[in-house]
């Protein structure tokens, strides 16, 4: 009989839960190992549902579907690995391998208890893996449109895997328009200029610029472009982000017509010239270079050339990551051609290949270790309205 | 081609050969052999299009993009090679595919709707009382699949060949509503998009879409296939050239001519089969089984 959903798999049978990792917006993490002759370790994210104690099927989000939809699909090294898709009684389980580390953990670790550098050969390995899952994403028209160091994995042997589909999404599709629907994507400071000046047609440089603001803080441990997020005001308008813009302009300079020719035709363009108005280093921006340089002088990296430091290459790099025009940004492709890679011979595999640092391992709680009945509190992903059809209500709606 | 297909789950797991599919749905219908004797159901292709047609309302409401209802015809004929028709309410299946194509095709539509739309289509049917029906039936479907639902559809390839073969304003559209028909048939689970798309413009170019608007018929397609099988008979002499260029062209490409007439003929006897469809007995024989084992509580 065709009565409901029958349960195939429990994660319950298959998993034992070791703690808990992190929460977000999308719902918690866990930490597992395998049971009944898996062996392993894992990390489960479990979706939250829509509301808070939902009782019965409701329909699941569309961000679901897609992170769903899009972990079954790829398969690349330097992609978290997706081992399973759980569906058991209303709950949706993700199980991914498990990476120990992650980037913001680890730049976390190098800015205490003193302040130092990222060894320039780990920096650069982990570049040019984050860079291979990349093209490897955009070769399949996929744009992940959230890199952050927080979804950035790195396992104990040192491989970098790109973590956290949730709001990639696929491209290619012709007829529809990527702006519609959600409209605000990536953490604010890893956003590319095109986004924050409302940019409707947006591609895979969107990601690009992350990778640009993810180098420069892998070799500075603090985020370059630290802006504070303006928030959506009470009619759900999407507020321009004066000030991340304004952190970009102050190192980057302001954008020109000039480099960026579709520059004056950016919604938000007309807000540009009032972000000068009054700020005197708009006039006189500190320049990526300088910034560079004081970074490398700061960090302590050494002088001429060397495999530790990343030198002239790693600022030629930065420069084209960081690129206001979004076509002349460098793709994945192009970037890994770039010299910085070959210079002092190919990077290795392994990021943590004659380092002698270790890292602490992924911090792991044990108040919530039941997967099944733990409580989510809080809502969905917040500020991307995209599952919540605008438009009007069918009238049709009303008879029923 | 975009190099994504060949590596697609729609490519590993849901391509299967004609001997396959047949094997694996005489595997369903003898797990449940009392069922299948007791509720004869028509012809596959028949029941197919009673399903598009039921789709269409649904669709033509919420303005629902053809892309989409392809992606949820072929979440159907999917899951209807895993589950036995005749255990499921094959409404439930349709809303709850539309729902979920729309979701994976970027046009999402609120469940509400598509449940307010298939409580109009199917008015007396009492399973659609609430959201939770279609919320399940989405856990069942996604369950069936194995999250596999990134589709990859011909009409990327005609867009792609179009400029190619410098089609017509006519032809495109006649090889559009082509692809839209193949979906009727199991071709989207037997050939990969781009064969499809090349049947269909090889048919539009030989077809010709003449005073009638894009109308085809099997007759027609007929010809159409002999013209193609064999260009240098070819009775309209005006086309003749641009027919003799596909087929060279054909020859060069690394394209399974074999496999596009097999298309074409697949095509021909939808058509002919069309010609018998009713949908009044496809309706009353699905509501046969579905009442009889009160599917719709």
């Amino acid at each position: 009989m065709f009565t409901g959903y029958n349960t195939k798999k429990r994660v319950n049978e298959r998993y034992k839960i070791v703690g808990f990792i992190s929460s977000g917006t999308y719902g918690r993490v866990y930490k597992a190992e395998g049971k009944n002759g898996r062996v392993g370790e894992f990390a489960i994210k479990k979706f939250k549902p829509d509301k808070e104690g939902e009782l019965q099927y409701s329909g699941i989000s569309q961000s679901a579907i897609r992170e769903m939809a899009l972990c079954t699909e790829l398969a690349h090294p330097n992609v978290v690995h997706t081992v399973e898709i759980i569906l058991e009684e209303k709950c949706i389980f993700i199980v991914f391998e498990y990476a120990e580390h992650d980037l913001l953990q680890i730049i976390h670790h190098h800015n205490q208890p003193q302040r130092q550098a990222i060894p320039a050969p780990t920096i650069k390995s982990i570049l040019y893996q984050l860079l291979q899952g990349l093209v490897y994403l955009h070769r399949n028209w996929v744009m992940h449109r959230d890199l952050k160091p927080a979804n950035i994995m790195v396992t104990s042997p040192g491989k970098v895997k790109i973590g956290d589909l949730g709001l990639a999404r696929l491209f290619y599709k012709p007829l529809q328009n990527l702006f519609n629907g959600d409209k605000v994507v990536v953490t604010i400071w890893y956003r590319a200029p095109e986004l924050l000046l409302g940019s409707r047609h947006y591609t895979p440089a969107v990601d690009l610029w992350a990778v640009g603001c993810i180098f420069a803080e892998l070799l500075s441990l603090r985020p370059i472009f630290k802006g504070e997020e303006a928030k959506m005001d009470s009619k759900k308008m999407v507020p321009f982000q004066r000030n991340q813009m304004q952190k970009i302009v102050e190192i980057m300079g302001m954008p020109s017509k000039d480099r960026w020719p579709l520059l004056t035709a950016m919604p938000e363009y007309p807000q540009l010239s009032s972000l000068a108005a009054g700020n005197s280093r708009f006039h006189r921006p500190q320049g990526l270079e300088n910034w560079y340089q004081t970074c490398l002088k700061n960090n302590q990296y050494p002088h001429g050339p060397s495999p530790e430091t990343p030198g002239p290459e790693g600022f030629s790099l930065l420069q084209q990551l960081l690129e206001y025009d979004p076509q002349k940004r460098v793709t994945a492709d192009n970037a890994l051609q770039h010299p910085y890679f070959t210079v002092h011979g190919i990077p290795s595999e392994n990021c943590f290949q004659d380092s002698k640092i270790k890292y602490p391992v992924r911090r792991v709680s044990q108040e919530d270790n039941d997967i099944r009945t733990s409580s989510l509190p809080g809502t969905k992903r917040s500020g991307l309205p995209d599952d919540s059809i605008l438009g009007r209500p069918a009238k049709r709606l009303k008879e029923g | 081609m975009a190099a994504s297909y060949w590596d697609s789950t729609q490519r590993k797991f849901w391509t299967f050969t004609k001997q396959q599919l047949a094997l694996e749905r005489k595997k369903i219908e003898e797990s449940e052999r009392n069922l299948v004797n007791m509720y004869p159901l028509p012809d596959r292709r028949h029941l197919s299009i009673h399903f598009y047609q039921q789709l269409t309302k649904m669709a033509r409401p919420l303005a629902i993009r053809q892309q989409a209802l392809a992606t949820a015809q072929v979440y159907v004929r999917r899951f209807y090679t895993k589950v036995e028709i005749r255990r499921t309410n094959p409404a439930l299946v349709l809303a709850t595919a539309l729902y979920l194509a729309c979701k994976m095709e970027e046009c999402p539509q609120h469940i509400r709707l598509v449940l307010a739309e298939a409580r109009h289509c199917w008015a007396l049917d009492t399973s659609f009382n609430d959201i939770s029906k279609i919320g399940e039936c989405e856990f069942t479907l996604i369950s069936e699949m194995n999250s596999q639902l990134i589709l990859h559809h011909p009409y990327r390839s005609l867009a792609e060949l179009q400029t190619q073969f410098l089609l017509t304003m006519e032809e495109n559209t006649l090889a559009w509503s082509i692809i839209n028909d193949h979906y009727l048939t199991d071709l989207p689970i037997i050939h990969p998009p781009h064969v499809i798309a090349i049947t269909a413009i090889s048919l539009a170019v030989v077809c010709k879409p003449t005073q009638g608007g894009p109308q085809l018929h099997a007759a027609g397609l007929t010809t159409a296939l002999q013209t193609l099988t064999n260009p240098r008979n070819a009775a309209s002499q005006g086309s003749q050239n641009r027919v003799l260029k596909l087929v060279d062209w054909l020859a060069e490409s690394n394209v399974d001519i074999e496999a596009v007439v097999e298309c074409i003929q697949e095509m021909i006897s939808l058509y002919e089969v069309w010609e018998s469809y009713n949908d009044k007995a496809c309706k009353d024989q699905i509501a046969k089984f579905v009442k009889a084992r009160g599917l719709d509580k």
